[in-house]
């Protein structure tokens, strides 16, 4: 039997953001269909709409011509949609099999031969009596599989299904996926990676920015056109002047490691990379390749070898971040409310968090609560936050007064390197233009900049050189000049 | 009708009135379960929380019972401040008493005025050792600090038990489980004749102003402070976070050793069983009624005394089960955290008129 699944003008609008604006798309049965798109493109907003997770502002759903009201994800399931989330759910203390029976109501013995059935025609070998915590990422994920196919789904929707997988797992995956398209189910398959879309899918829709860019049969496109897709071809041409070339430098990264205990984080290899004065390396990449590592290896917030990081001719790989703050470096980090600053505390408190010895703000243990003050007011004077008052809490502040403040906390130093990570997320045109403004300044005087960031647009204007990172792996380092955002974007998916 | 919409931040005001709330709804329900329970409800809410203080012995004992409680959660402030849910104080109360008696006992029947000190900072130094493990174990073993610290409550409660019948019990005591009489050198002194409040009271009211000082004031308490709003950030400023986890415990069991010296040091004058009733748990009530804020505290901690010593009179004058002292601190913590809701949210009457 055919299965149609219609999602008609959907439109889902956070406050201060439209993640899907007027999505209409059409699936049938028979074909695997990729959701492709950057991070904040609306891909996952949209797979949750379909799973019942998040329930539209506007639009329809109908699977095969009848309307659906998808309130919570128990209709989904009712509705034979299933749908495999990127972080797993289950109980890892409880068995496999009591995993699989908790949200069905059939008999144990019923069941236990259902899965046996459907692990056997599907090639699954999973002892069904040992707790899921021995399991592997990827039989953790057939477990999921599985708990979508006893209720024998007329769609399933992957989530970003690899990006805990192994090669092997993932090629395993792809023969299992396309036996369930062969077998009726129609699958949706969300990612961001091209290299996958190429090998896995027949037809392609693309969202930027909550909007559904293009729908298209994979067989017309490539790499490249897939690309240009998804980040978008707007490209300013607006850069800044190459900057007289120097050849002193200021920053050395040799043999930089970095293996992390958590599996959601992502290991750093092999990290090589030089910054000179005055020049700003640009590093790309979509989000969850390792840049919040590489920022926390940078800045100090994970320490590493001593002479994998040398500053300025001292190797200071082994200092924490106000050690190293010391030597004269700034960080900015992604994240402004949870990191960058306290919102529930005061501006001046938040100014004090960056703490030289020279600048004062604690003398013999103590509070030098003018000290901190007078320097926040210069902050807020040279800096163009849109306030008088340092007593206000931050969180007051817009995002891109607090960026600001962040930024002129960072720079009123006047260190030799920034370290920012995706600066201007998430603020409007004109706080955008300010930070890159101010960025582009600091290269004139002759400072350094380290950019991560997962804007392309962003990374073309200001950068001299570019990396990408992908998993955790350094590209080899390009003139800006000799970069377009074509050749970004498939670095960025993992292709050479 | 009402609705129920989210607070764009949470309001100044508001975190102030919700303790006095959660007092008054306090008194409305145990005024309910008294009526149920067959007593007129204001004359037995009168004897619960008026007549007990309402003479010059009643208040020095409000004072006696407040010092401790305000003691204690003055250090817990610190832990909880910064997401450290040390609820082992009893513990750190118990060891610090079992510390301080025993150097206390080294001196039995000597004088001079060096004892006191050494006694109370031997007080101080033991409830600070007993904080630590828990601190450690968090720090270096990723345990959880709740279990562990409550565990060694019962832990050191033993170890008393066991020293009082046992090694450090009075030669010529007839068997009762307590220790010798301190010699008055060993002794807080006692404020006014023929009452009991001492100068323990000294130690609290110290240890207000230094924690004022200290979290308000100095480097110590902003690093504190920020690692206490979010771990990520004190990483990224630079901050020791393990070492001030440490810390926060130390400055906790200190406060805590230093309750349990008065409670011995203090008008008994002995180790023996039941050194304190529960007062190392009442506190963490106290530090939330008191918003972890010093001055918060000693209001609080006067507010909670008195649930003790009406609980006392009511069981004297009305037959009332003395535990009912127990079910007023347990109504006053449920209704603040359930009127914390407030923080947070707020009622909004929709009128017809819409």
């Amino acid at each position: 039997m055919n299965t149609n699944l219609k999602i008609s003008n959907v439109t889902k609008i956070y406050p201060g953001c439209v993640a899907n604006d007027n999505v209409s798309l059409e699936f049938n049965s028979g074909k695997i269909y990729a959701l492709l798109g950057e991070n904040g493109a609306g891909k996952s907003t949209l797979v949750k709409i379909l799973s019942g997770v998040i329930i539209p502002d506007e639009g329809e759903i109908y699977l095969n011509e009848n309307n659906l009201k998808l309130n919570s994800p128990s209709d989904a399931k009712k509705n034979d949609i299933g749908m495999v989330f990127q972080h797993f759910n289950l109980f890892e203390t409880l068995s496999v099999f009591e995993n699989l029976i908790i949200d069905s109501d059939e008999q144990r013995e019923s069941l236990r031969e259902k899965i046996d059935t459907i692990m056997k025609k599907y090639n699954f070998s999973i002892d069904l009596d040992i707790p899921v915590l021995n399991l592997s990422a990827g039989q953790k994920q057939k477990v999921e599989i599985i708990r979508c196919l006893i209720r024998s789904p007329k769609v399933l929707i992957m989530d970003e299904p690899t990006s805990v997988l192994t090669e092997q797992e993932t090629s395993e995956l792809f023969l299992s996926l396309k036996k369930f398209s062969e077998e009726g189910i129609l699958i949706i398959y969300i990612t961001h990676k091209l290299k996958e879309v190429m090998q896995l899918c027949d037809e392609v829709a693309v969202m930027r920015r909550g909007k559904l860019v293009s729908v298209s049969e994979i067989k017309n496109e490539n790499i490249e056109s897939l690309a240009n897709k998804m980040v978008g071809q707007n490209l300013k041409t607006i850069k800044k002047k190459k900057a007289k070339t120097s050849s002193d430098q200021l920053i050395k990264i040799t043999n930089l490691n970095f293996t992390s205990e958590d599996p959601f984080e992502t290991n750093l290899m092999d990290i090589n990379f030089s910054v000179n004065r005055g020049e700003c390396l640009g590093i790309a990449g979509i989000s969850g390749n390792g840049q919040s590592e590489l920022f926390q290896v940078l800045s100090g917030e994970i320490i590493s070898e001593k002479n994998s990081i040398e500053f300025n001719k001292n190797y200071i790989g082994d200092l924490n971040p106000q050690e190293r703050r010391e030597y004269l470096m700034a960080f900015s980090p992604e994240d402004r409310l949870e990191q960058a600053a306290i919102p529930q505390m005061k501006i001046f408190e938040n100014v004090a968090l960056n703490n030289f010895k020279s600048s004062n703000f604690f003398n013999n243990g103590l509070i030098n609560e003018n000290k901190i003050k007078e320097h926040s007011k210069k902050i807020i004077s040279d800096f163009n936050v849109n306030t008088e008052n340092i007593e206000l809490k931050s969180q007051f502040l817009s995002g891109g007064n607090l960026q600001k403040l962040i930024i002129g906390r960072e720079l009123i130093t006047s260190p030799d390197l920034l370290i920012c990570f995706n600066p201007t997320w998430g603020l409007d045109v004109g706080a955008i233009n300010y930070i890159h403004e101010t960025l582009i300044k600091i290269n004139q005087q002759n400072k350094s900049i380290i950019l991560i960031s997962t804007d392309t647009d962003e990374l073309l204007k200001l950068s001299d050189k570019i990396s990408v990172i992908h998993k955790g792996k350094l590209s080899k380092i390009m003139n800006a000049e000799e970069v377009t955002s074509e050749k970004l974007g498939i670095l960025m998916g993992g292709a050479n | 009708m009402i609705k129920i919409v989210k607070r764009d931040q949470p309001s100044r005001a508001i975190f102030f009135f919700t303790p006095v709330l959660a007092i008054f709804l306090t008194l409305v329900a145990g005024g309910l379960i008294f009526f149920i329970l067959g007593f007129k409800p204001f004359e037995a809410l009168k004897f619960f929380f008026i007549v007990p203080i309402a003479d010059k012995y009643g208040f020095s004992e409000l004072l006696l019972k407040a010092t401790p409680l305000c003691l204690i959660a003055i250090g817990l402030s610190f832990c909880f401040k910064s997401n450290n849910w040390n609820i082992g104080a009893e513990g750190q109360l118990t060891f610090g008493a079992i510390v301080s008696g025993g150097v206390a006992l080294l001196f039995y029947e000597q004088e001079g005025f060096y004892i006191l000190p050494i006694v109370i900072l031997a007080g101080a130094i033991g409830g600070m050792l007993y904080a630590s493990i828990p601190a450690i174990l968090k720090t270096y073993f990723n345990t959880n600090e709740i279990l562990v610290s409550l565990m060694l409550v019962y832990v050191s409660k033993l170890i008393l038990d066991y020293l009082v019948v046992g090694p450090w019990s009075n030669p010529e005591g007839f068997n009762f489980p307590e220790t010798r009489q301190f010699s008055d050198s060993a002794k807080l002194p006692l404020l006014f004749e023929g009452l009991r409040i001492h100068a323990g009271i000294f130690l609290a009211l110290t240890a207000v102003v230094i924690s004022w000082f200290v979290f308000y004031k100095t480097y110590l308490g902003f690093q504190m402070k920020v690692s206490g709003f979010s771990l990520k950030t004190a990483k990224y400023a630079g901050y020791k976070g393990k070492k001030m986890i440490i810390l926060v415990f130390l400055i906790s069991g200190a406060c805590a050793g230093l309750a349990g010296v008065g409670e011995i040091t203090g008008p008994i004058g002995q180790l023996h069983r039941e050194i304190s009733p529960d007062y190392g748990f009442t506190a963490i009530i106290v530090a939330f009624l008191g918003r972890l804020h010093p001055v918060g505290i000693i209001f609080a901690s006067l507010v909670v005394a008195i649930t003790y010593l009406g609980a006392e009179t009511a069981q004297i004058f009305m037959q009332i089960p003395k535990y009912t002292g127990q079910v007023f601190q347990g109504m006053i913590l449920f209704f603040l955290l359930a009127s914390d809701y407030l923080l947070f949210f707020k009622f909004k009457f929709i009128g017809s008129k819409k």
